[in-house]
């Protein structure tokens, strides 16, 4: 029984279905539960609530992600996939705690000072938060000092900075030279993102990764995770 | 600083293609019919408002064109086209905040596909607001037989984005209910400022296009 909901949920993130009202990638869905409807339904009958998230939730994401590598998928495709996840977690936070489950790690996300652009964070928290990680968005245009201060209170694992544009980016470099001068660079791994930035401009400002896309963030976070 | 009237047409092709599709992807039924919704209402909730101004050109060398009153634009690719110009037209244009705010509240919502194809449709719409408005000076400067080049704004290129204060300043009060941030971004975001050269008939104007010559195939902002 619950190995048929794992499925179904699996199914249904793929084809990026949030509620039973929602019309997946293939047409004729609509009517039949949606990502939330089936997680209510594992939760009442009992299933666990850590192979609800690994199997039915991540895996199918990964899959989500070979599609939108290989081009059977599009930007929105990916996005009503992680927005189902996101509407999964969102009703299986409460049962977390009580399961012992435990996030893959903690990430903290900003888009740095003097910008003023979200819609690529906001991608990639959704996507992070799918796989497993729990992220607190700090905000967009924030300071460097005021970034050296949530990751000395919320201590996270991760850091990703973000920026849309060229007159913005150097803020990502005031922000790792701040950490570094506040002593807590070495206590957290930077991650940045964003239009105007690369591998090599990551390289050049001391970050420990760059994100090419969602997706990408994603597998380099796995990748620093799994060297740990 | 002027209400624009006439309704503003997107082009849904453009606006799928701003949201990853090409010519040779469709989207599937679901997010067809959710730009077709969004497309359909989003007139409700513009409020498109332009302003601009026209100055002389007083001197063009090396990489500054100087307008007077302090306003010296410094590109040297921008100064390469103004070197054929007499004056230069300063303009702003934004569709308001409306449209940001609520691809903003419907992303913290955890409504990301939505915000992502609203705010696709916000920029669609100022782009196409910003077409209007050069075809208006386009059509103002022909009445005395000027013609127009392409539109440059601070930010792309050469063109430092810390000089979009200079844009303001030639607009002065009447820059279409658009502040600027300490970093010289726009508030609202879906807004559009810049300059378009205007001269005597020549083609050189009317065709100069910098990214033709440019090494950075990749540029986001790189036109044919």
């Amino acid at each position: 029984m619950s190995s048929n909901i794992i499925e179904l949920i699996r199914e249904n993130v793929i084809q990026g279905r949030v509620t039973k009202d929602d019309e997946g990638i293939e047409e004729g869905m609509a009517g039949q539960p949606g990502v939330t409807e089936l997680v209510e339904e594992a939760l009442a009958s009992g299933a666990d609530v850590s192979e609800v998230i690994s199997k039915g939730l991540t895996a199918s994401m990964e899959v989500v992600g070979q599609k939108f590598e290989t081009g059977e998928y599009f930007i929105p495709d990916m996005l009503a996939s992680a927005e189902a996840v996101g509407a999964a977690m969102e009703i299986l936070k409460p049962h977390l705690q009580k399961s012992g489950i435990k996030p893959k790690g903690k990430i903290l996300i900003a888009t740095v000072k003097g910008d003023i652009h979200d819609i690529g964070k906001n991608i990639v928290i959704i996507l992070l938060r799918g796989a497993g990680y729990q992220v607190k968005d700090i905000g967009n245009n924030i300071e460097a000092k005021d970034i050296v201060k949530a990751v000395r209170e919320e201590k996270p694992d991760y850091l990703g900075l973000s920026a849309l544009l060229t007159s913005t980016m150097v803020s990502m470099e005031d922000t790792i030279q701040a950490l570094e001068e506040s002593g807590l660079r070495d206590k957290v791994k930077i991650i940045i993102g964003g239009a105007p930035v690369s591998e090599e401009y990551a390289r050049e400002i001391g970050a420990d990764g760059y994100g090419a896309d969602g997706f990408h963030a994603v597998s380099v976070i796995e990748a620093l995770n799994d060297s740990e | 600083m002027t209400l624009m009237n006439d309704p503003i047409q997107i082009d849904k092709d453009k606006i799928l293609n701003r949201i990853g599709y090409n010519g040779n992807s469709t989207p599937s039924s679901r997010i067809d019919s959710l730009v077709d919704d969004y497309i359909e209402n989003y007139h409700d909730f513009i409020a498109p408002f332009y302003s601009h101004t026209v100055r002389g050109i007083k001197a063009v060398n090396g990489n500054r064109v100087d307008t007077g009153d302090s306003i010296i634009l410094e590109s040297y690719k921008v100064a390469r086209l103004m070197e054929r110009c007499e004056k230069v037209a300063f303009f702003a244009c934004t569709i308001g905040n409306y449209l940001e705010d609520l691809a903003a509240h419907l992303a913290e919502k955890g409504l990301i596909l939505q915000a992502t194809v609203l705010d696709a449709i916000a920029s669609g719409t100022v782009e196409k607001l910003a077409i209007w408005v050069e075809q208006s000076i386009r059509k103002d400067t022909g009445r005395d037989g000027f013609i127009i080049s392409r539109r440059f704004s601070p930010g792309y290129c050469d063109w430092d984005v810390s000089q979009q204060g200079l844009v303001f300043k030639a607009l002065g009060d009447n820059a279409a209910g658009i502040n600027l941030n300490d970093s010289m971004l726009m508030v609202p975001q879906k807004s559009v400022s810049g300059i378009i050269g205007i001269g005597r008939p020549d083609k050189e104007i009317e065709n100069y296009n910098p990214c033709i010559t440019c090494l950075e195939k990749d540029c986001p902002g790189r036109r044919r």
